[in-house]
């Protein structure tokens, strides 16, 4: 037995940085940790998350929304959603909370490489995408992808990362298509569900991997559609929002039939969770 | 070569007491409800260590404490936020008259808690822990250990085990930490005879003939691997689980669990690692109070399969050791040993 186990379940306290407003629901943090007065290097890979906490709330699951290429800060964008997370929106830049991780599977980055790249993202579901967009923007591997952005939200105030989307938009590598579910008088947008959009940009099923993120009825209806269009099992991957405890593949609140999704996920091909009892893929 | 000794069991307290002197022993003891717990033994002389009842509680707790603190933190201001992990504590420990199932059970948290990323508080006792097996020469009411492959003798796991010969027990060395313990205390000991390895033989087939209950486990894991197991077993028994959590927390090898802070003033606290149980509505619940897992048949599905499919495929074994302390404390009827029978018939469980 070995006798370097401490640690495991301790935190590290990090510094909020900065604070970005995405909506009235949705609050991006930047943070670091700190070792002292100097930022300490954090490495993670995109799809994965950390736990954070914050005091006398516990601790919860958060994906990580930035770029990997990014070592001294991460960004978490964190949605309105119980008391942590309320606590959470309290926080002001300088402020302190714990980090465990970076834990779980990432996207497969490197199969990604020379394929034609469809994000797929409703709401917070844009969060872990837009640290895979990010990432792949600043790796020269990605510099020849086409890369299509679908992202709906429930409303146009309820858009959130505008500044990503317009630097997206602006710079020509990353096609955007917003969608809102209920429109007001001055949009001049497209209105209806994600996957409406799908027709507009007519992905081609076999040089395309579509990465997909959003509300639970979002994501049934998305892959729903994406098979229809032909695509293989194989080239839809997404990525499951579950409670968890530990983060270590212990504790089980993350389970899905034999798999935990904190240790086996959270990113799954289709392929992976087909056959399984997953309220994702329910009909 | 195997190692046998003997001990006269009126040499087991005066044995007992030479280990006492070195380590906390946790023993069955008979306390004065009639209950029979695993207990830290303060008295040799007037504590009753009881062999001959199954203890109502496995030694899991001891391991793994239904609420153990794994962190304190404190947060004066909201830019001051550090966490400290408490300082190990366990007494080196030895745990005497552990039946095979929860001997078993132990080996299994060891995969759980030290294969892969290492559980620190886990393995701080482990490593301060013996393990003094007692095999099981009269099975109880509600076991069938002999279906889950862990008892009702042990080959392997143990540091001692003994082995009740009447008037005297025959010690099996399992680990040089065991013989240590023997080597120490020589004057405890004689060597076994040929006789008295029959003798253990003779009493390992009469307790193996011993089972009340006739339990298809075997059946119940080839149908289960096909995908067999009819819907209606499951819509069944979720509707008679009363979603008490019993059967998790006398369960030896139910791990699962959940992660707290408790506020101890405004600017600390602790978090606790506390007993949880899959079966609880809410243990897959989301912040916003979204549920992943279907409530009506969902929980007790996972109970069953993680001990029964999962961990057969992950672990290659199973990871019920056939205790039956849960078939005693189920009022619903629910527990794993319906389910086996259940899920052998074959028939459509109307609700």
């Amino acid at each position: 037995m070995e006798h370097n186990a401490a640690g495991l379940y301790l935190p590290k306290t990090a510094k909020v940085q900065s604070v970005i407003e995405e909506n009235s629901q949705i609050k991006t943090f930047a943070l670091s940790l700190s070792m002292g007065a100097q930022p300490t290097v954090f490495r993670f890979q995109p799809g994965q998350f950390v736990m954070v906490s914050m005091p006398h709330c516990g601790e919860a699951p958060i994906s990580i929304a930035s770029s990997n290429s990014r070592t001294d800060s991460f960004d978490l964008s964190v949605r309105l959603a119980g008391r942590l997370t309320s606590a959470m929106h309290s926080l002001q830049p300088g402020d302190s909370v714990g980090i465990r991780g970076p834990f779980g599977r990432p996207f497969p980055l490197d199969k990604l490489v020379g394929t034609d790249l469809l994000f797929i993202a409703g709401g917070i579901g844009l969060a872990p995408l837009r640290s895979v967009i990010l990432s792949c923007l600043a790796d020269p591997r990605f510099s020849d992808n086409r890369i299509t952005l679908l992202y709906g939200s429930r409303s146009p105030a309820d858009i959130a990362f505008c500044t990503d989307l317009a630097a997206w938009e602006k710079s020509g590598r990353v096609d955007c298509h917003l969608t809102v579910d209920h429109g007001t008088p001055d949009w001049k947008g497209s209105v209806g569900l994600v996957t409406s959009l799908l027709d507009t940009v007519a992905p081609n099923p076999t040089r395309t991997k579509a990465l997909v993120c959003g509300p639970g009825l979002m994501i049934r209806a998305v892959l729903a559609e994406l098979t229809c269009l032909g695509f293989d099992p194989n080239d839809i991957i997404t990525t499951l929002e579950r409670h968890m405890k530990c983060g270590v593949g212990v504790c089980r609140h993350c389970h899905l039939d034999d798999k935990l999704v904190c240790r086996d996920g959270p990113v799954f091909t289709l392929a992976e969770l087909q056959g399984h009892e997953v309220m994702e893929l329910a009909t | 070569m195997e190692r046998f000794n003997l001990l006269k069991k009126d040499h087991l307290i005066g044995f007992l007491r030479k280990l006492a002197k070195e380590y906390r022993i946790i023993a069955p003891v008979k306390n004065r409800h009639g209950d029979t717990l695993f207990t830290p033994v303060t008295d040799l002389d007037n504590d009753e260590i009881d062999l001959t009842n199954q203890p109502q509680n496995s030694i899991k707790s001891f391991l793994f404490p239904q609420t153990e603190v794994i962190a304190t933190y404190q947060s004066s201001t909201p830019d001051d936020y550090t966490f400290t992990e408490p300082e190990p504590s366990f007494p080196p420990t030895i745990f005497f008259g552990v039946r095979p199932c929860d001997l078993s059970a132990i080996l299994y948290m060891d995969v759980i808690f030290l294969k892969g990323k290492k559980d620190p508080f886990f393995l701080d006792k482990r490593r301060n822990s013996l393990l003094i097996g007692l095999n099981c020469t009269a099975p109880f009411a509600n076991c069938f250990c002999n279906a889950t492959n862990s008892g009702p003798f042990l080959e392997f796991g143990f540091d001692l085990q003994f082995t009740d010969l009447g008037d005297r027990f025959m010690v099996e060395t399992g680990r040089s930490s065991g013989e240590r313990l023997i080597e120490d205390r020589p004057q405890f000991f004689t060597p076994s005879t040929e006789k008295d390895s029959q003798a253990r033989y003779q009493s390992f087939l009469e307790a193996r003939g011993g089972f009340h209950r006739p339990v298809h486990l075997d059946q119940t894991l080839k149908k289960l691997a096909k995908g067999e197991v009819d819907e209606s077993v499951w819509s069944f028994l979720s509707e008679r689980c009363q979603d008490c959590g019993g059967c998790a927390y006398v369960c030896p090898t139910c791990t699962c669990f959940t992660i707290s802070d408790q506020p101890l003033s405004p600017t600390n606290g602790e978090r606790l690692r506390s007993w949880d149980a899959c079966t609880f509505s809410g243990f897959t619940r989301m912040a916003g109070g979204h549920n992943p897992v279907h409530r009506a048949t969902g929980a007790i599905r996972q109970r069953f399969l993680h001990k029964l499919l999962y961990d057969v495929k992950q672990h290659g074994r199973t990871s019920c050791v056939g205790c039956g302390r849960c078939v005693g404390i189920c009022f619903g009827g629910t527990d794993i040993v319906r389910f086996i029978n259940m899920s052998c018939q074959g028939e459509l469980y109307g609700t």
